[in-house]
């Protein structure tokens, strides 16, 4: 069965009091032409007004092997394997959660019993929070920490409770742990259906297009200009600016396109993650190297730039150019070289919360057997702490890339589009409690080829 | 849609009759000793043909509003009992499908029943709850609430009830009110049978394997490596061989000697799909299962619990449930399009009672 055919399933997720039921109602009495079978967990306090309703025990069925990503949904599987035979009667099925429910097992369900994943299509996981409470609550339970971390879509719901700044704060806080999960804000659970249903958010290209930037690393620096220049010699001028020191990477031969730029970052947070050598005013500035200008003096502060032969240098600096008013100057002739190309990455920040995410984008073919072997591991390692992984990669030798989607340390592996013409490249996001993005990114990079 | 060919029967499987019922057909039995066959629906529709026939006696729609979850022919064959999403058993009467007796049990679903061996009893399991009542519907006992919904009952003797749920096997004496045994096991038991002498419980488990208890020496083993959990078991009348499923594929363990910890199940391979159904002849050593793939086989096996086929038909859909009828000289098969089909079973040559009519 192709996954057209099966019954699209979305999971609605949130604590008690987070308006889950009102969704629920305005989803159900709403005109979208679809036929909604509710399967609830909560006998709530608002009642549901609607033909195909279902209330079931909450039952999480732990196997003997102790093995996390068999825990299943027993009262799912019981009620999803009945509704398996009227599938005349419905088109789409929600699944209500009790506001303590850990979505794993929930969402474990569609991978790990053949007969429901042979019949349904976990659609997307929907997470209502109650922006009132919910820094509370993500400082008191693990479960409303998974809750965000599992969302594919985050509803910030009773928005008129607190106040514009209160919320910007809290939706970075979120952003923070689940890098992938779109953001809502909505009064009284309002929200548009076609946000909330038909997500397909196991489809990649999808989630890009609503969200470009999701597979962003954070990266050390937060900008980079390429400048063109002739053999000579040159000054790197700066100002005062925010911190009396800055951190910078010279790479020559740099290139211009994304493509380039990347690869050009990502020697610059390897060479980042090396001691820094302080360089003061007037000294010279080596390149592939991880230095620290000081900064204190007051006024114009020059440090030198040899050119040998006509080459692109990239500069990877911790803040913007802007910032510093930072300048390259030609000393022969006094004159402000532009760059040709800048480049704003997203600036590594600090996490307060234990769940975050973590990307990994590189250029380039992996071996799928030193993947396997990988990501083998690292899931059987960290599986309990890895909520979530989405991604594609670049097979060698294989024309079609190939989409990952897991939960925990179930894993589903299928080839989608072909690449055409476009370069080859890799993205994964994991979400998960204190993964090591260093040690995930080096792990990785030993599966490229 | 199976993707599988029709065919004609094959083998010992001869043509027989074929009827409609409205919906997706879940539950079958034989009735007044197979001289009349009812199918139950899914959405609640109950329907009564002549066994031998397939004329239609009797049907009624809407028994179960929200839908039939089960259904049980009690053993003398005169009533049977019927339950579903609305909570209430329905005890009625074969020759006209009259109800006797409605048992209103609550909100949770009813999704399982079973008369004990001697008909004087009917067990009904619903979420947590195991109730007996007896055939004209007097209530004779309650269990406790289970840790989890109740997944599977079953008699092991006339008294005796087991009940399969999340994490055990629990045997009540129902007659004493007491609790005879527990057996603990850390996993979802998802289906249950017990040997005929009720000496050996079987169990599927959510985890993809087959889970054993000997009750006489509390010796118990775990057989893994299905490619899916085994929801389909069935023992063969001398409780020799229990056949179980939990894919295309048939594992046939045979507990003759020493079996069958150490030793290799047989297997029998004639699906392209998963088993949605299996049941062993009343008597003998014949298995027959039916596919999701619309195919239905009967297989006769050794005692090692290898075997062949010895006849197939096609049932045109999903296999919803099979039955034997009570001689075994018959076998219906219902499917996911409402379809009956009941072949005749029988060796195709017929040339010895020629000889003597």
């Amino acid at each position: 069965m192709s996954i057209k055919d099966k019954v699209p399933v979305t999971i609605l997720t949130g604590f008690l009091g987070s308006g889950k039921t009102t969704l629920l109602n305005r989803i159900l009495s709403e005109e979208h032409g679809k036929r909604i079978a509710v399967i609830e967990n909560e006998y709530g306090e608002v009642g549901i007004d609607q033909g195909l309703v279902i209330n079931a025990d909450e039952e999480v069925f732990e196997m003997s092997n102790g093995c996390i990503c068999c825990t299943v949904r027993g009262d799912l599987i019981r009620v999803l394997g009945n509704l398996m035979k009227r599938r005349d009667k419905f088109d789409y099925v929600l699944v209500e959660t009790t506001g303590l429910a850990d979505p794993g097992p929930v969402a474990q369900t569609f991978f790990m019993d053949e007969e429901i994943s042979s019949e349904f299509t976990l659609d997307g996981i929907v997470t209502l929070v109650d922006a009132a409470h919910i820094d509370q609550q993500l400082g008191r339970s693990d479960e409303s920490s998974e809750q965000v971390a599992f969302a594919d879509v985050l509803v910030l719901n009773k928005t008129d409770l607190v106040s514009d700044d209160a919320l910007d704060t809290l939706e970075s806080r979120l952003r923070d742990m689940n890098r992938m999960t779109r953001i809502i804000r909505a009064e009284n659970a309002k929200v548009p259906i076609e946000t909330v249903l038909n997500l397909s958010a196991f489809d990649l290209d999808q989630i890009l297009k609503r969200r470009p930037t999701f597979l962003e690393p954070e990266y050390p620096f937060e900008w980079t200009g390429v400048y063109d220049l002739d053999a000579g010699k040159y000054e790197l001028m700066l100002e005062e600016g925010p911190d009396p020191e800055m951190s910078l990477v010279a790479l020559a031969n740099q290139g211009e396109s994304e493509e380039e730029l990347k690869d050009g970052a990502e020697s610059s947070v390897r060479l980042y993650a090396e001691k820094a050598n302080s360089l003061v005013p007037g000294n010279t500035i080596p390149y592939g190297e991880h230095i620290n200008l000081k900064l204190e003096d007051k006024g114009n502060k020059s440090f030198i730039l040899n050119i040998e032969e006509p080459t692109k240098i990239g500069l990877f600096t911790q803040h913007t150019a802007e910032e510093f008013k930072m300048k390259v100057i030609k000393s022969d002739v006094n004159k402000e070289i532009p760059f040709n190309t800048e480049r704003f990455w997203q600036a590594e920040h600090e996490h307060d919360d234990e769940v975050g995410s973590i990307a990994i984008e590189r250029f380039g073919d992996v071996d799928p057997e030193k993947l396997n072997t990988w990501m083998g591991r690292l899931l059987s390692e960290k599986g309990v702490d890895i909520f979530r992984t989405k991604g594609f990669i670049s097979y060698s030798g294989n024309p079609r890339r190939i989409v990952f989607q897991g939960v925990h340390m179930l894993f589903t592996a299928q080839p989608d589009k072909e690449w055409g013409n476009e370069p080859r490249r890799n993205q994964l996001v994991f979400i998960g409690r204190n993964l090591n993005e260093k040690e995930m990114q080096e792990g990785f990079d030993k599966c490229l080829i | 849609m199976p993707d599988i060919e029709p065919f004609s029967p094959r083998g010992m499987f001869h043509e027989g009759w074929t009827a409609e019922v409205s919906d997706y057909a879940i539950a079958c039995g034989w009735a007044l000793k197979g001289k009349q066959f009812i199918v139950g629906d899914v959405a609640g529709g109950l329907f009564s043909f002549e066994g031998d026939t397939g004329k239609i006696i009797w049907k009624k729609e809407n028994t179960h509003s929200g839908g039939l979850l089960a259904m049980a022919i009690h053993p003398e064959g005169e009533i049977f009992a019927t339950s579903g999403q609305d909570g209430n058993v329905q005890i009625c009467n074969c020759h006209e499908g009259k109800v006797i007796k409605t048992l209103d049990l609550g909100k949770s679903w009813v999704e399982h029943l079973k008369w004990s061996n001697d008909g004087l009893f009917l067990a009904i399991a619903s979420a947590k709850k195991v109730y007996v009542f007896n055939e004209i519907g007097e209530e004779k006992w309650i269990s406790e609430d289970h840790p989890s919904t109740v997944s599977a009952i079953t008699w092991s003797n006339k008294n005796e009830l087991a009940t399969a749920c999340y994490g055990r096997v629990t045997f009540f004496d129902i007659v004493n009110n007491k609790t005879n045994q527990k057996l603990e096991w850390q996993g979802s038991l998802v289906s249950m049978e017990l040997s005929p002498d009720g000496d050996i419980v079987a169990c599927g488990s959510q985890d993809n394997s087959v889970h054993f208890w000997r009750r006489s020496t509390g010796m118990d083993a775990e057989m893994t490596g299905y490619p899916g959990k085994p929801s389909h078991l069935s023992f063969d009348d001398s409780g020799k061989l229990l056949a179980t499923s939990g894919s295309e594929r048939i594992t046939v363990w045979s507990f003759i000697g020493n079996g069958p910890e150490g030793t290799m199940p047989g297997e029998l391979c004639h699906h392209t799909e998963p088993i949605s159904s299996l049941a062993f002849s009343n008597k003998g050593m014949l298995v027959a299962s039916g596919s999701r793939d619309g195919s239905v086989v009967a297989s006769f096996l050794k005692n090692d619990g290898n075997g062949d086929p010895v006849g197939a038909a096609f049932a045109g859909d999903l296999v919803g449930a099979i039955s034997w009828r009570p001689d075994d000289c018959a076998l219906a098969a219902v499917n996911a399009k409402g379809v009956v089909n009941v072949w005749k079973f029988k060796v195709r040559t017929n040339l010895f009672s020629k000889g003597f009519k």
